[in-house]
């Protein structure tokens, strides 16, 4: 193999004018937290809301619930963004159609709202499962109270429930980083982006895609510390899963 | 206080979990319910407060139709205090906190006043120590106590105990049948489900005896102890009091 190595490549200017190669990787890196973020907070949003419509007896919103999370995890999440990126603006009426098309930062809009919504529906069954692991007296005993259903969940239910299913969370908002990839096809300029651009540039491709790799890994082990952290500060004393 | 009348509940259409139930608990008086396992003792208490729905018959509280659909029932629980076998306070609240929710959330207390009578229940139970604890730190009896207490706090005009001794260790059995004594002598209206017949004897007005879903006996606590009519109810005290 015939490759020239050149670590000096980042401290380069790149073919832009808006500073050198490692400039460009940090904004690409920038663009990838920005739009994990979104992502993972509609997918919290999202997913509690369904979440809680599985665990409710009414079989109406247990029904809701079942085809939204099928809906979404069924499909490639590839084909979740083309579908909004390409698809979506072409069913619309005309004028609403052209709007979207042409709003600006349309793939990062686009990318935070399909990878949340993919991912929310993967947070929706864990919250499910993690409400239906608590004995079914809290739920009881709460309401005998005289909390209203809305009241039991938020004072009662969904506390612990979230705490039981941090551990599985933070590997979902794991995957929403890695998943921000994928936003690469629909012409967002994100990590991997900023990489694969420095790349046909400067030719200098392990390089790139090295100092890429390191970034994701930085980026995803900020996020598991924050996350035991997280599970340190919200650990009920005595209790099972606790410290 | 609490009417019962001709109540049936089918779990489906071929499993009838409550037959023609049909009695009541005056104002002051603490009945007793007993009978075997899954003859629908727990199912009746529940339906009192209607945590379990049921498709037949009526119950009152003070007046007010429990299965009405234009009844308010959470106001209506916050009304009638409730305890468990598993005790059921939230583990992710301290004692005191556990006495405070439905205080505030449901009957709109300030944190203040609803925090002075949580303590003065808790010292009624012998628990004043334990308010900034977590129910995980506190033996099974303590924790009922607590929940006795929880429920207590809402100033409710009848308790509803759900065989509150069956999940606790024998040494601590006594400690909260101490507190339910208490309670009966001071006056307040109180249905019982227990297999415990030292307190019925003690303190009940009334005994109940259920079998397979209906009410097979129905009679003043010292014709019940002194010569049950029915052979079943019969079998069961001879069983149950031969040790």
């Amino acid at each position: 193999m015939n490759y020239t190595w050149n670590w000096h490549i980042f401290l380069e200017p790149n073919p832009t004018g808006a500073g050198t190669y490692f400039d460009m990787l940090l904004a690409g890196l920038k663009v990838t937290i920005v739009t994990s973020l979104s992502a993972w907070v509609i997918a919290l949003i999202f997913g509690t809301i369904v979440g809680i419509l599985r665990s409710l007896p009414s079989k109406l919103a247990t029904w809701i619930g079942f085809i939204y999370v099928e809906f979404f995890r069924n499909m490639p999440l590839l084909v979740q963004l083309f579908l909004w990126f390409f698809v979506l603006p072409e069913l619309l009426p005309r004028t609403a159609g052209l709007w979207l098309k042409q709003m600006p930062n349309a793939p990062f809009y686009t990318a935070a709202v399909g990878i949340g919504l993919f991912m929310s529906a993967r947070v929706a069954v864990q919250l499910a499962a993690g409400i239906g692991s608590l004995p079914r007296g809290q739920k009881m005993a709460a309401t005998a109270l005289g909390l209203t259903t809305l009241q039991v969940y938020r004072y009662v239910l969904l506390p612990m429930a979230f705490r039981i299913i941090l551990p599985p969370l933070t590997s979902e908002f794991l995957n929403t980083v890695k998943n921000s990839a994928v936003a690469i096809t629909i012409g967002l300029i994100e990590l991997t982006g900023a990489a694969r651009a420095m790349q046909e540039f400067s030719f200098q491709v392990f390089e790139a895609f090295s100092a890429a790799t390191l970034m994701y890994l930085v980026i995803n082990i900020i996020v598991v510390i924050g996350m035991r952290l997280l599970e340190r500060a919200v650990a009920i004393p005595g209790y099972i899963t606790g410290k | 206080m609490i009417e019962i009348s001709h109540v049936n509940k089918w779990y489906s259409p071929t499993f009838q979990v409550l037959k023609d139930c049909t009695t009541s608990v005056a104002k002051g008086e603490v009945v007793v319910v007993c009978g075997p396992s899954g003859s629908g003792k727990s199912t009746l208490i529940k339906c009192v407060n209607a945590l379990e729905p049921f498709q037949d018959g009526t119950i009152t509280i003070d007046g007010l139709k429990v299965n009405d659909p234009k009844t308010n029932l959470p106001k209506l629980r916050s009304r009638v205090g409730m305890v468990f076998q598993h005790f059921e306070l939230f583990p992710h609240l301290t004692i005191i906190e556990n006495l405070r929710l439905a205080q505030q959330k449901v009957l709109g207390r300030g944190q203040e006043e609803a925090t002075a009578k949580g303590m003065k229940l808790l010292e009624r139970v012998g628990l004043k120590e334990q308010a900034q604890k977590f129910p995980a730190q506190l033996s099974g009896g303590q924790q009922q106590r607590v929940a006795i207490a929880r429920a207590l706090a809402m100033d409710p005009i009848a308790m509803l105990f759900d065989e509150p001794t069956s999940a606790l260790d024998p040494e601590m059995i006594s400690e909260v049948l101490d507190v339910m004594v208490d309670l009966a002598r001071e006056g307040m209206t109180m249905m019982v489900v227990t297999h415990e017949m030292g307190f019925a004897k003690k303190v009940a007005h009334r005994v109940i005896f259920m079998d397979r879903g209906e009410i097979v006996e129905d009679a003043k606590k010292e014709e019940f102890f002194g010569q049950p009519r029915s052979d079943r109810a019969q079998q069961f005290l001879s069983k149950i009091l031969s040790h």
